[in-house]
């Protein structure tokens, strides 16, 4: 069997069914979620796509248990959050799940190969050597390891992120707009390797954006509205996510 | 611009609170001295007031003359109050009696180390001694009063028959009828005193004449003139109201040195708070750079910006000062009750009262550091650019070692540890060099403040390592992240640091101190018992020395006489010794003095002008003014008097007087109880005579250096408290700063228990980083406080009571941290992570 034939047959990565999230209370009711079933597949790049306040964040801490939902299930591989206590959640953050941010992901006191083996260290793992390398020449990051986050350019400090999300070999990495902050071409690089790393490493990476030009880069995108999963589209382009956020919003 | 202020001060209400509780301690402490010492001499005052009422007018003796000190105290005589008695207008009047007459314990042996003052209690209006329970002797010869605390540490009641030895030593039973109070009257605290009528404490003490005369009459201005025409020329004559006055300052005297003591404390105290609110004021400028600058786009001048910080600092400084106002009235009321239940011999009558003086120093003492703390981070405010308010995030604080700071703490490191150095190795021991160590100190700690932020990584790096190690990944993050501001941290840790360094000093003194003298009475005389009477005085009979230096089971005996004589117009003691001595000679030689020789202690050489070889003059009592050679000076911790002379000598120029001292040494072997009974027998006939053995005098000597220390301390720990809120705040401020950062280990897998560890070994770190600057300077300059103040000092580190201090300031450190820590580990993941 092929590596694609693999993740086909692999059963998803993420599980969402019914999931809901109300902020507030009384008049100040906001519904975010209402109702979203999906699934993530394994070894796929998915990207969440709606315009602002859709839900969007929302559904990613929902879905990487950084928050709870109001009701609804979630399964992180074979695991079950719903229910979990504050350290259970952690520690399967630390095994399981990858972060990338829009922003401040990494701590300034730390050089960037620290900044990137900090998950294991947290987690008490030893890294990969062969993984770290290869990790590295992607990213392209060698003759900055030493670098602390200040005298780093904004596109590189977005991919020691992605290296840092990788090295510990999650199950599913989330990242929520982590273009936003960047001009178009450090985006580009970051986007494209974060699809390298899903084709040659064999990653899942669940992708929050409301950029079609970065949700072009996945596989397959799911559009949400008003906290509810309206459409998808696999194998997108910038020119039929545009269409399809045009329809939406239209 | 008042309202920005006050929004900032709302947006920032718990971080100021902690800033507060800096000043209100530190105000609190200042007005408790001043409630608690206005108290006290409220209370000296009453008393005063209702004893000297009584009295229309008193004659006092003339003064003591200064230049003749070995002269008795001038009385007034009886025939004086004869003459007085017999006035026109005089209604009455008593003499007062003072003298010894020591009251003998239920052992048998006279009690206390000071003989008891035995004094006359006089019977009628001019009664002024305060009779607590039972009655006054009033006319009854046989009767006798004592005071409360003697009356219970010898456990003495009402009813019993009390033991008093007359000035002959002879002993006389009294029925004890009643208790006294002492009042306000410092000796009789100190000695005890035991009261009977005025023929029976002039039988008793031997005095024929009195320490005053009191005077009832009507119109006091007149009987004074009056009295004052029939006084001796010199007696003073005042009334009762100039006579109140005079108490009352001498009473003052007293409540003034315990205010300036106290006040010591709270200047410390008040020095660091204001490190601790400079510190929060910078970090908070700090933190609203985008605010200011927002402020600034739209408008406000830098004045209005420096004017807004200075407000907010003035609100903080009134709020605390006001809050440690009534936290000092309620330190001086538990004081106060405290001393009452421990029947401390103080006038705790008067009611506690918060003076205005105290209120107006204590709002202007917190309000002046306040805002005098906050004007340098208000100077930073007003620097802050418009552009500022248009910068995504605060930029890290970098910190470079400038020359003119590295500079700057150099002169001033070289400048304090050289004065230091010359205070210690090269001046004399003396006040003088003490007072240039200080200096040296106070200068040198400026160098360090300086020097801080320097030091700061390198330290947290040192003290880090072993945490490091420990915590893993929190205990690395926690220590990079303690020398992450090394500003911050530096004043952060130098609060700290103040307390801890004059923890040390203390110690290192007290300890240094305690091996110095051990070691100096070693080296002397490692003498076992020391039998001396309780006035020290020359009158053990020879045969008591005698009698021992024959028993079996000691080894030596040397028995030491000694009287005062003059020389020139010097009051000197001189005295012999007989036995096995060798004193510690400093110059010369004492081997074998001859006839026409004397040694002399060196301090009084010094006073006399004399060195080895010169020739002293002594006028005795037997052999008229003899010429002595100086052969040599003696180490100022002998035993011997001040001019030691051969026996046969001091035989012929007094005469054979009984000893003043015999000194013991056990045989090797010899049980100390079995010895200590030989000694007892040998003085059980002369209830005056007391044994004290070394380890007794020794143990005294360290319990009350114990005490020092432990007061000592103890108020020093208030400077300490305040530096730890200073922790709490640069902590809560920091965990405010990084809670993005926090967020994110949150999310990539850091547990709750690892944040909070997280911040607790940072507050660790800084704990420790603050105690070891201050074990450092407070040891180095306890060794040049000690080398300055005793000449061939020896040097001690109480290594434990230093680990101790440098344990529990990291302790402390860790405890400052449970709040912010708890705050930080409760914030959530993702409501942190959208924080700006
Ligand atoms: N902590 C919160 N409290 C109240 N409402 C919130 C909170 N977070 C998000 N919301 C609301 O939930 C909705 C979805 O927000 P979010 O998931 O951040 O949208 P997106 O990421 O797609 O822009 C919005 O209407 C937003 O205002
Ligand atoms: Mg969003």
């Amino acid at each position: 069997m092929t590596l694609t034939e693999t993740r086909r047959h692999a059963p998803p990565a993420v599980v969402a069914r019914g999931l809901t999230k109300v902020y507030g209370q009384g008049d100040a009711r906001v519904h975010a979620l209402r109702g979203v079933d999906v699934a993530f597949a394994t070894g796929a790049f998915t990207a969440i796509m709606g315009p602002s306040g859709s839900g969007k964040s929302t559904l990613m801490h929902c879905l990487a248990g950084l928050d709870t939902a109001t009701s609804g299930t979630v399964h992180i591989g074979d695991v079950e959050l719903t229910g979990l206590g504050d350290r259970r959640l952690t520690l399967l953050r630390r095994e399981r799940i990858g972060f990338v941010f829009q922003a401040f992901n990494l701590l300034p006191t730390l050089t960037a190969e620290q900044n990137i083996r900090l998950p294991l260290e947290i987690a008490g793992r030893r890294a990969d050597q062969v993984l770290f390398d290869r990790v590295i020449r992607t990213v392209g990051l060698r003759d900055r390891l030493g670098h602390r986050p200040t005298e780093l350019s904004g596109g590189q400090q977005q991919r020691v992120a992605v290296a840092r999300a990788l090295i510990s070999k999650p199950q599913v990495i989330f990242a929520d707009e982590p273009t936003g902050n960047l001009d178009s071409r450090s985006g580009a690089e970051v986007l494209s390797f974060l699809r390298s790393s899903v084709r040659e490493l064999g990653q899942t990476i669940v992708m929050v954006t409301h950029d079609p030009m970065a949700a072009s880069y996945a596989d397959r995108v799911v559009f949400l509205h008003d906290g509810e999963l309206v459409t998808e589209l696999d194998a997108p382009t910038p020119q039929s996510v545009l269409d399809t956020l045009m329809r939406l919003e239209g | 611009m008042l309202k920005t202020a006050v929004a900032g001060l709302r947006a920032h209400r718990l971080r100021l609170l902690l800033t507060s509780l800096a000043i209100t301690l530190g105000v609190g402490f200042i007005a408790g001295t001043f409630v608690l010492t206005d108290t006290l001499k409220a209370g000296f005052s009453q008393r005063i007031t209702a004893e000297a009422d009584k009295v229309a007018v008193a004659v006092l003796p003339r003064e003591r003359d200064p230049a003749r000190p070995g002269e008795q105290a001038p009385v007034l005589s009886a025939s004086l109050l004869e003459r007085l008695r017999a006035l026109p207008g005089v209604t009455d009047a008593r003499g007062l009696v003072r003298g010894q007459a020591p009251l003998l314990g239920k052992d048998g042996k006279a009690a206390g180390d000071m003989a008891t003052s035995g004094i006359s209690v006089a019977s009628g209006p001019l009664n002024r001694t305060t009779i607590v329970s039972g009655t006054g002797p009033g006319s009854d010869d046989g009767a006798a009063v004592l005071d409360e605390n003697t009356a219970k540490t010898h456990g003495f009641q009402v009813g019993d028959t009390i033991t008093v030895l007359d000035q002959e030593k002879r002993a006389h039973q009294f029925k004890l009828v009643g208790l006294l109070d002492p009042g306000v009257d410092q000796e009789l605290a100190y000695t005890g005193a035991v009261g009977f009528t005025t023929a029976t404490a002039q039988r008793m003490t031997g005095e024929k004449g009195f320490r005053e005369i009191d005077v009832a009459g009507a119109d006091p201005a007149r009987l004074k003139r009056a009295v004052a025409a029939a006084a001796d020329p010199g007696a003073e004559v005042v009334t009762g109201a100039e006579l109140a006055g005079r108490l009352a300052r001498q009473a003052g005297v007293e409540t003034e040195a315990l205010t300036v003591g106290l006040l010591m404390f709270g200047l410390v105290a008040m020095m660091v708070a204001a490190l601790v609110i400079y510190n929060t004021f910078n970090i908070l400028v700090a933190q609203r750079t985008r605010e200011m600058a927002l402020l600034r786009c739209i408008g406000a001048t830098r004045g209005q910006v420096f004017g807004s910080i200075l407000i907010e600092s003035a609100v903080v400084g009134v709020v605390s000062s006001v809050l440690g106002l009534l936290t000092g009235y309620g330190l001086g009321a538990v004081t106060m009750a405290v001393l009452r239940a421990y029947d401390a011999p103080l006038p705790t009558g008067a009611s506690v009262t918060l003076s205005p003086a105290t209120i107006v120093i204590g709002l202007t003492v917190g309000l002046v550091v306040t805002v005098g703390a906050a004007l340098l981070p208000a100077r930073t405010a007003t620097r802050v650019a418009p552009v500022a308010a248009l910068r995504a995030q605060a930029e890290e604080q970098t910190f470079r070692t400038g020359l003119l700071r590295a500079l700057l703490a150099a002169a001033f490191l070289l400048a304090g540890l050289g004065a230091a150095g010359v205070g210690a190795l090269v001046m004399d021991p003396g006040q003088a060099s003490l007072f240039v160590v200080m200096a040296g100190g106070a200068v040198t700690f400026l160098g360090v403040l300086i020097l801080g932020p320097v030091l700061v990584r390198p330290l947290s790096a040192l003290v880090g390592w072993v945490p490091r190690k420990l915590f893993g990944v929190p205990g690395r993050l926690a220590v990079d992240n303690s020398g992450r501001n090394p500003r911050r941290a530096a004043t952060t840790t130098v609060a700290l640091t103040i307390g801890v360094t004059l923890m040390t000093l203390i110690s290192v003194v007290t300890a240094s101190t305690r091996v110095t003298v051990a070691a100096k009475l070693d080296e002397q005389f490692p003498v076992d018992y020391l039998l001396a009477t309780q006035d020290r005085d020359s009158s053990i009979p020879r045969s008591v020395g005698e009698s021992l230096r024959k028993r079996p089971e000691l080894a030596k005996v040397v028995q030491i006489r000694d009287t005062t004589a003059t020389s020139g117009d010097t009051p000197v003691l001189v005295g012999t010794f007989a036995g096995p001595l060798e004193p510690d000679v400093t110059a010369g030689s004492a081997r074998a003095l001859a006839a026409g020789q004397v040694a002399v202690a060196a301090s009084v050489a010094a006073d006399l002008g004399v060195r080895v070889g010169d020739s002293l003059p002594v006028r005795t009592k037997r052999a008229g003014t003899v010429s002595l050679k100086v052969v040599a000076l003696l180490g100022d911790e002998s035993p011997l008097p001040s001019l030691t002379v051969a026996e046969p000598e001091f035989d012929r120029y007094f005469g054979k007087l009984p000893d003043s001292q015999v000194l013991v040494n056990i045989k090797d072997g010899v049980p100390a109880g079995q010895a200590r009974k030989v000694v007892d027998a040998a003085t059980a006939a002369y209830p005056t005579l007391k044994v004290a053995s070394s380890t007794e005098v020794r143990g005294e000597f360290d319990e009350t250096l114990d005490m020092v220390l432990m007061i000592i301390t103890g108020l020093l720990g208030l400077a300490i408290l305040i530096s730890l809120l200073g922790i709490a705040n640069t902590l809560s401020l920091s965990v405010h700063e990084r809670t993005r950062e926090s967020a994110l280990l949150r999310a990539l897998g850091l547990t709750r228990p690892q944040l909070r560890r997280m911040l607790s070994v940072e507050a660790l770190v800084l704990g420790l980083i603050g105690a070891l600057v201050g074990v450092a300077l407070g040891g180095v300059f306890g060794w040049a406080a000690v080398r300055a103040m005793i000449d061939g000092a020896s040097f001690s580190v109480p290594g434990g009571q230093i680990a101790l201090f440098v344990a529990l300031s990291g302790l402390a450190g860790v405890l400052a941290a449970v709040l912010p820590a708890r705050r930080a580990a409760r914030a959530s993941i993702v409501g942190s992570l959208a924080a700006t």
